[in-house]
């Protein structure tokens, strides 16, 4: 069995990774993907700190599942949400430049 | 017997209903409704009045009192509200109800067509039944409500055409000069609670008679009330405000500042009477402020060219007379006059507010005369009323003035303090009331025509519903006297209605009777040469002698009103408008500017982080990474976990 | 431990992929590699049901919503940003330090993995029953109000994306004037 620490470094590699993709990537739909990775990154650690807490008896561990679970719903949510205000943004800007859209702060 | 009395007890109620119907719903009303709901809601007042006065009269009881309910508690202190409703009571109810419901009627016409028609008669209905809550109160406390109340009316019908600047600062200033009363009367409550332990005024007048003659925390208390009553009856000094009150609507100053309100002074001393009558030293102040107010009220009367301000300060001249007749300690001679001269002058107010509305808003006298042959009613009735005002024999003012006359010239109770000098002066006074009062009547109604010529055609007597209330009133002007006839040779009977009321120990001195007739004819004499003097000056002579002394010292001094007003403005308000603007300066120099300078620095340190937000999500992104980081080092660092 | 080692550099691989390839359309499949990967390592962790929607709905369902979009709006490949460039190495340096700290500081504190037995009676493999006697006990009302997000995000979407009645119109009307321009 591998212990949780590699599981921890191994998400978290992968959320660095999401987030240097968040930070130097222009087009909307690539930083998007990327925030998908860190979310996924998320979901690894938990998933492995709910072995960790197998010692806690059987709903402290699955809580760490299911805390997946509702994760990966509101996922869903957000992609889905996200995905239409791009659409919209490109619908006006025939654009999906994230560094474009600075001029619409207050 | 009881029940009925306490029938009066509905009448300020009723008052307010009308005031409250006519406040939310009067805009909706189309033009007569609301005058008829006010004219309603006093006239059936009125009613429960009369019923209540003759059941009062037939009963065994001289006071019944109706206790509404506990108002404070405070240790042994305890306060209940509650009416008292006596034979004075009643008697002022009558004239608020009576004149109040006549007035109203006459306001339908004259407020005609105004814009806040509604809202005049909520304002009025409003005054009724805060007066009657005044007179009807058993406690000081509930008075100094209707105090207030009445005086709030008064500053929002002086100051109904509020869109002028002049009727929004006559209004206020009446208000302001009446808070001066007002602190006095609030002084004179501490000093009873702390004095008897109690406010009700029954208690009080009890208390007050026990205590020793004299004492001179009775003489306090009894100079704050006066302070209170001089505030509310415009006397001297705080009788600035009433002249310039008449920039209200004519029916108003007829209602409040002639008939009913400001007499509430003469009413809260006879109401105190037992008090009065045991501290000479106060009734004395009370005496020498009404004189000296009536002297000089009708000196300046005489050369006022306002048809409304000849009427006031004729109104402060015949208060003065009435604050020496409580002075000397005939209250019920005080409250007679009330009952005379508010029939005469809200009379003569009505008929000022006739030729006004004939003239189309016309108030000064030189352009005035001749009118008594355009309008015969309201010619006639102001000519009784300003005969009955004047003394002549036989009408009302002739037995009420005759009455204070006689009472200052015996009375033992301020014996000591020059009564005589004051009879003398009421007797002057009242030949000058006589003149001035005919100037007044000539000036408007007889004489040649000075009104503009296009007006001549216009000319019309007013609605029979303005002259109905004037005939009424001149009915009553002129019999009003007989209740009350010299009590030497005649059977008088408000005196003994009012005894049980205003009972005190002062006495007066008996005189023959010759010497009772030749004080009469002293009156007779003062009216008829204030009068004859009057038709010389004005009718023979054709007022050369006037135009002569226009310029003189004392011309001037009459018509600056002898310079109360000059005074206080130096004295209060430009020391006042000093400070406001110095304080401003200091506002605007050092608070602002320090203020404006503490606050730049922030301004800088806002426009500084305002650079952060720069748009750019990957700016956030990367802060948000940067806050994770620090917050991953400072838990591996710290060791939290282990 | 050879297993957890070639998942995680697949992982890696298919991570940098995401964050390196030019064309939309390849970054979003090495995403779904990097998912695909997950879900198997999600199996090594005793979680067979998320295992099991990881690859229905992830690397199913939302991918092919990405894919969808991409290929909608025609993204092409970009070319880096031209402002903020200073951002680029910046970034990294704060990632790498970001993962170092976090690695670091899980082995720092090693702690020792339950017994089999026990990770076996509590985890129940991780199946569909384990999970629904959790989440419709102790997570109901996470449970629900995920439902309640999920509605909103439906109407939300909806209503991003529709076109108001008068544009749709205005637009025909304009590729309408157009054509006759053509002709």
């Amino acid at each position: 069995m591998v212990a949780t620490e590699y599981y921890v470094a191994l998400s978290s590699i992968l959320f660095a990774i999401g987030a240097v993709g968040v930070l130097t990537r222009r087009s909307a739909i690539m930083v998007f993907l990327s925030v998908e990775l860190m979310l996924n990154a998320a979901n690894l650690a938990l998933v492995a700190f709910a072995r960790q807490w197998s010692g806690a008896g059987s709903i402290t561990a699955l809580s760490g599942q299911t805390a997946v679970f509702i994760i990966l719903a509101l996922a869903a949510a957000e992609v889905a949400v996200g995905l239409g205000i791009l659409v919209s943004i490109f619908r006006y800007r025939a654009s999906t430049d994230v560094d474009a859209l600075a001029e619409i702060r207050l | 017997m009881t029940d009925l009395i306490s029938l009066a007890a509905f009448a300020p109620l009723l008052a307010l209903i009308g005031a409250l119907v006519n406040g939310l719903f009067g805009r909706a009303f189309r033009e007569p409704l609301p005058g008829v709901i006010a004219s309603l809601s006093v006239g059936i007042g009125f009613l429960l009045s009369i019923i209540a006065f003759f059941a009062l009269a037939a009963g065994e009881e001289t006071r019944v009192s109706i206790t509404l309910w506990p108002y404070l508690q405070a240790g042994s202190f305890e306060l209940s509200l509650g009416f008292a409703l006596d034979r004075l009571s009643l008697l002022m109810m009558l004239i608020i109800t009576g004149v109040g419901f006549l007035i109203h009627v006459y306001s339908i016409g004259y407020m005609h067509g105004d814009e806040g028609f509604s809202r005049y008669f909520m304002g009025l209905n409003l005054f009724v039944a805060a007066m009657l809550l005044l007179v009807m109160a058993d406690s000081f406390l509930l008075m100094f409500v209707g105090w207030e109340g009445v005086g709030i009316c008064s500053y929002l019908l002086i100051g109904f055409w509020y869109r002028e600047k002049l009727n929004a600062d006559a209004a206020r200033k009446a208000f302001i000069v009446n808070r001066i009363g007002d602190a006095g009367f609030l002084l004179a409550m501490f000093l009873t609670v702390t004095t008897f332990g109690t406010l009700d005024i029954q208690a009080v007048n009890e208390a007050a008679g026990a205590l020793v003659f004299g004492s001179s925390v009775l003489g306090v208390i009894g100079l704050l009330y006066l302070l209170a009553a001089t505030g509310k009856s415009a006397q001297l000094p705080l009788q600035v405000w009433l002249p310039d009150a008449m920039a209200g609507p004519t029916p108003v100053s007829a209602l409040i500042h002639a008939a009913t309100m400001v007499t509430a002074g003469v009413y809260l001393i006879a109401r105190v009477a037992p008090l009065f009558a045991q501290t000479p030293a106060a009734s004395a102040a009370v005496a020498w402020v009404g004189g000296l107010t009536a002297l000089i009220a009708a000196f300046i009367a005489f050369s006022q060219t306002d048809i409304k301000k000849i009427l006031a300060y004729s109104t402060i001249s015949q208060l003065g007379f009435m604050f020496v007749a409580v002075g000397v300690g005939a209250y019920w001679v005080g409250i007679f006059h009330v009952f005379t001269h508010a029939f005469f002058k809200a009379l003569l107010f009505l008929g000022a507010g006739s030729v006004i509305h004939a003239l189309a808003g016309e108030q000064d006298v030189r352009r005035m005369g001749g009118l008594g042959k355009h309008m015969r009613v309201t010619g006639t009735t102001s000519l009784i009323a300003t005969l009955a005002i004047a003394g002549v024999p036989l009408l009302s003012g002739f037995f009420s003035k005759d009455a204070i006359l006689a009472h200052t010239a015996t009375s033992e109770l301020i014996a000591d303090y020059g009564n005589l000098v004051l009879y003398a002066i009421l007797l002057v006074t009242a030949a000058m009331t006589a003149f001035y009062m005919f100037r007044w009547y000539h000036r408007v109604f007889a004489g040649e025509e000075r009104f503009p010529k296009k007006l001549r055609d216009s000319l019309h007597e007013s609605p029979s519903v303005m002259t109905l209330p004037l005939v009424i009133l001149a009915v009553c002007s002129v019999l009003a006297g007989y209740l009350g006839l010299p009590e030497f040779a005649f059977p008088n009977w408000i005196a003994h209605w009012l005894e049980p009321s205003v009972e005190t120990p002062v006495s007066f001195l008996h005189l023959s009777t010759s010497l009772e007739w030749l004080l009469i004819g002293l009156s007779v004499v003062a009216a008829a040469v204030g009068l004859g003097l009057g038709y010389w000056v004005y009718e023979r002579n054709r007022g050369r002698l006037v135009a002569r002394l226009e310029e003189s010292m004392l011309a001037r001094l009459s018509r600056s009103g002898f310079g109360f007003d000059a005074l206080y403005r130096a004295v209060f308000v430009e020391p006042a408008e000093g400070t406001a603007s110095g304080l401003s300066s200091v506002d605007t120099d050092i608070v602002d500017r320090g203020l404006r300078a503490g606050a730049s620095p922030v301004g800088l340190l806002a426009r500084a982080a305002a650079l952060l937000q720069s748009g750019y999500l990957r700016a956030y992104a990367l802060a948000m990474l940067i806050g994770v980081l620090v917050f991953a080092l400072i838990v591996s660092l710290s060791g939290v976990l282990s | 431990m050879a297993t957890f080692l070639i998942l995680a550099v697949v992982m890696i691989v298919g991570a940098v992929g995401v964050i390196t390839l030019k064309q939309p359309v390849h970054a979003a499949l090495a995403l779904v590699g990097t998912l695909l990967t997950l879900a198997v390592t999600y199996v090594t962790l005793e979680a067979h049901f998320l295992a099991a929607i990881q690859v229905i709905v992830y690397a199913g369902a939302i991918m092919v919503l990405f894919l969808f979009v991409i290929m909608l709006l025609n993204i092409q490949g970009e070319t880096p940003p031209a402002v903020l460039a200073w951002f680029r190495p910046l970034a990294y340096i704060v990632a790498v330090v970001a993962a170092a700290a976090i690695a670091t500081t899980a082995f720092m504190e090693p702690r020792s993995l339950p017994d089999e037995v026990q990770i076996a009676t509590a985890l129940q493999g991780g199946g569909v029953e384990p999970i629904a006697d959790v989440l419709f006990s102790d997570f109901l009302l996470a449970f629900q109000l995920v439902g309640v997000l999920l509605l909103t995000g439906i109407i939300g979407a909806v209503s991003l994306v529709q076109r108001k009645v008068v544009a749709v119109q205005e637009a025909r009307a304009d590729g309408a004037t157009k054509e006759l321009e053509h002709a």
